[in-house]
């Protein structure tokens, strides 16, 4: 058993998902009486995979299980890909994974182009490195979700604004996807702020405990991350003062594909540009967990 | 014999029960006109008879709703399960009739599950509800529902809102006693036509019938209770000819106005996108045609597939009994594995016309193929 699930590969679930954002398309095209439980099947096949891969990874780190930003990204895709199988087996007639899949994809692809070095930490620092990891993994599923929803918003606000019976992407009703937008945009706000915050405590623990390279107010994951703490700071504010407003909805649905773009670039700048965000102290260094 | 009657037909299908030939069509017509007490030759005119193949595929037709005046209908399928109720009930069906009404009722839904030829509603009540008000709310029993006019459409819509959960429900109708006979039937408020600015800054939904000549809601007085509603959306199913809203009022932020001309072109688009669907429901009847007619024809050729198993059976018998008395030696093991090794052969050796007979069976009885089994083999009725 151990055996095979060391084999699993980011390739298995990848694939599985791919294969399940490919039946979801294919609803454009034909129906199918089995296409559901196919989808679901490989949905639910990919989701197992990337858990038994994640729990090996866990299992087999030699510092502090999940801590690569390589590992963080594909836990990103993890909570996504669960939140996404949820809903389709909550509402069967709608085409979520469609909207949710790619996005798993698009972080899977970005842990590829991570690093797999562990950050360094010591005890004095698991703790808040834990929590500024954990609260930023939270804002970027949150920012994925509302997107994902507020698109689905603005599709099923077309079809009813061209007066036209549901087509074969049937879409949840307006008030379902407003409600999920914007808690994700309220939601995603609060837990980019607080691993922002945590993660200056982080900063001043180890500059002062010598463990990690300090991290300058000019370093570029500083910058990213503070422009996205506040756009989503942005986003959320206009979203609650919109919400009494008659196209309160329809702001917010486009506020979260803003902050959806807002967090790729930050990503895309994350893993392309230099950093000394973990980087360890000239005196430690830190070993790469194979992939 | 089954009889389906429904609203828009009588059907009476009869089947013969061990190769008996079923009733005459003329000895079924007068029973049918003896039931109804007319004569038999004033249903001539109206008469279909079909038979074997077509009887099996007019059924599947009905029971998937292709045969009926709205297609695809899925009340039908009901009907259908009552009519064989009724004939186990009155004893009147056999193993044959029962076979078919079971394949109906699996075709039925295959059709309902593979296509969506019943999936698209067609009335404008039912559209107005299913496809734009659950496309707006989520939910209906923590919104205000808003009456105006209490015609027969707005009785209609009404009931489709009280199924989607709807319960906080207002009733404004210019002739108050028509208003509270509908609000004491279904538990709904009376509120003043006067007040309607009123009540369409509370409402959430509005359902409007009204038989007025000229708009009821103007653009004005619309924009008088928007200023109250906060932002609320508002759904406006404007059932009445000539309209009741301002048309512009459809254009105004977080309303969704729907004309009865709209939910028209939605109902209309439903139609033909049941009609597109018409293709793939008859491949599957035909599908569920054929594979029954080939059951039905290969349970034919039993009784010769029987008594070929029995003759080679008895032969086998024969020869192992010969077999072991002249090898007394063989224990019990030995003596079954022989025993074993006979069966295997003479089912490979059956295995190939058997497969040819259930392969003819799919394009009718298969008589040659049973009359060179019966003249190869001497097998005797």
């Amino acid at each position: 058993m151990a055996d095979f699930i060391s084999r699993i590969s980011v390739v298995c679930f990848a694939a599985s998902y791919l294969v399940a954002l490919a039946c979801e398309a294919s609803r454009l095209l034909f129906r199918s009486g089995v296409r559901g439980a196919v989808m679901v099947g490989f949905a639910g096949a990919g989701l197992l995979a990337h858990t038994l891969f994640l729990a090996w990874r866990a299992a087999h780190e030699p510092v502090v299980p999940l801590s690569s930003p390589y590992d963080w990204y594909l836990l990103a895709a993890w909570l996504l890909a669960s939140a996404s199988l949820w809903l389709t087996l909550a509402n069967p007639r709608t085409p979520v994974g469609l909207f949710m899949l790619p996005l798993v994809l698009g972080l899977i692809g970005a842990a590829e182009l991570s690093s797999t070095v562990p950050f360094p930490r010591s005890p004095a620092t698991q703790v808040w490195g834990a929590i500024h990891g954990g609260f930023n993994l939270a804002a970027s599923v949150a920012v994925a979700f509302g997107s994902s929803t507020g698109l689905m918003w603005l599709i099923q606000a077309g079809r009813l604004a061209r007066k036209q019976a549901p087509s074969r992407l049937r879409m949840p009703s307006l008030e379902k996807l407003a409600g999920f937008t914007g808690r994700s945009a309220r939601i995603a706000a609060w837990t980019a702020a607080a691993g922002f915050a945590s993660g200056l405590v982080l900063n001043a623990v180890n500059s002062s405990q010598g463990l990690l390279d300090t991290v300058p107010w000019t370093d570029p994951v500083v910058l990213r991350m503070g422009a996205l703490v506040g756009w989503l700071a942005v986003a959320a504010l206009v979203g609650r003062a919109a919400v009494r407003r008659p196209e309160g909805a329809r702001t917010v649905a486009i506020l979260s594909l803003v902050s959806l773009a807002v967090l790729t670039t930050s990503i895309l700048w994350g893993v392309l540009g230099p950093s000394r965000h973990g980087a360890p102290a000239a005196a430690a260094t830190a070993a790469e967990v194979p992939r | 014999m089954v009889l389906l009657s429904t609203c828009n037909r009588v059907e009476l299908y009869a089947a013969g029960e061990n190769d008996a030939a079923p009733p005459a069509p003329g000895q079924l017509v007068r029973f049918l006109a003896e039931c109804r007490g007319i004569d038999s030759a004033d249903l001539e005119p109206v008469l279909v008879r079909e038979s074997d193949a077509a009887a099996v595929r007019h059924l599947f037709s009905v029971a998937a709703g292709l045969d009926s005046m709205v297609l695809g209908e899925p009340q039908i399928v009901a009907q259908v399960k009552q009519a064989w109720a009724l004939a186990r009930e009155q004893e009147t069906a056999g193993p044959l009739t029962a076979g078919m009404i079971q394949a109906a009722l699996r075709t039925a839904k295959r059709v309902a599950s593979e296509t969506a030829i019943g999936r698209e509603r067609l009335s404008i009540p039912s559209v107005a509800v299913a496809d734009f008000a659950r496309g707006v709310f989520e939910r209906f029993d923590d919104k205000r529902v808003l009456l105006v006019g209490a015609g027969k459409m707005a009785h209609e819509t009404l009931r489709y809102l009280l199924e989607a959960g709807a319960r906080d429900i207002v009733i404004v109708n210019r002739s108050a006693p028509r208003a509270h006979d509908l609000a004491a039937r279904i538990g709904a408020r009376v509120g003043r036509f006067e007040a309607l600015v009123d009540e369409i800054a509370s409402a959430d939904l509005i359902v409007s019938t009204t038989g007025a000549t000229e708009p009821v809601v103007s653009l004005d007085a619309f924009a008088a209770a928007e200023r109250q509603r906060g932002g609320r959306p508002l759904l406006v199913l404007d059932l009445a000819m000539p309209r009741d809203f301002d048309p512009r009022i459809g254009s105004r932020p977080g309303v969704w106005l729907y004309s009865i001309d709209d939910l028209g072109a939605a109902c209309d688009a439903n139609r033909r996108s049941r009609a597109r669907e018409l293709p793939g429901a008859l491949a599957i009847i035909d599908e569920e045609t054929r594979r029954f007619m080939g059951d039905l024809h290969h349970r034919s050729s039993a009784p010769v597939i029987e008594r070929l198993r029995a003759g080679w059976a008895e032969t086998g018998e024969a020869e192992l009994d010969r077999l072991f008395r002249r090898l007394p030696s063989l224990d019990d093991a030995s003596r079954e594995e022989i025993r074993q090794a006979f069966d295997r052969y003479a089912a490979k050796l059956l295995h190939s016309p058997l497969a040819s007979l259930r392969q003819e069976s799919h394009a009718g009885p298969p008589h040659g193929l049973l009359d060179a089994l019966r003249r190869l083999f001497a097998l005797e009725d």
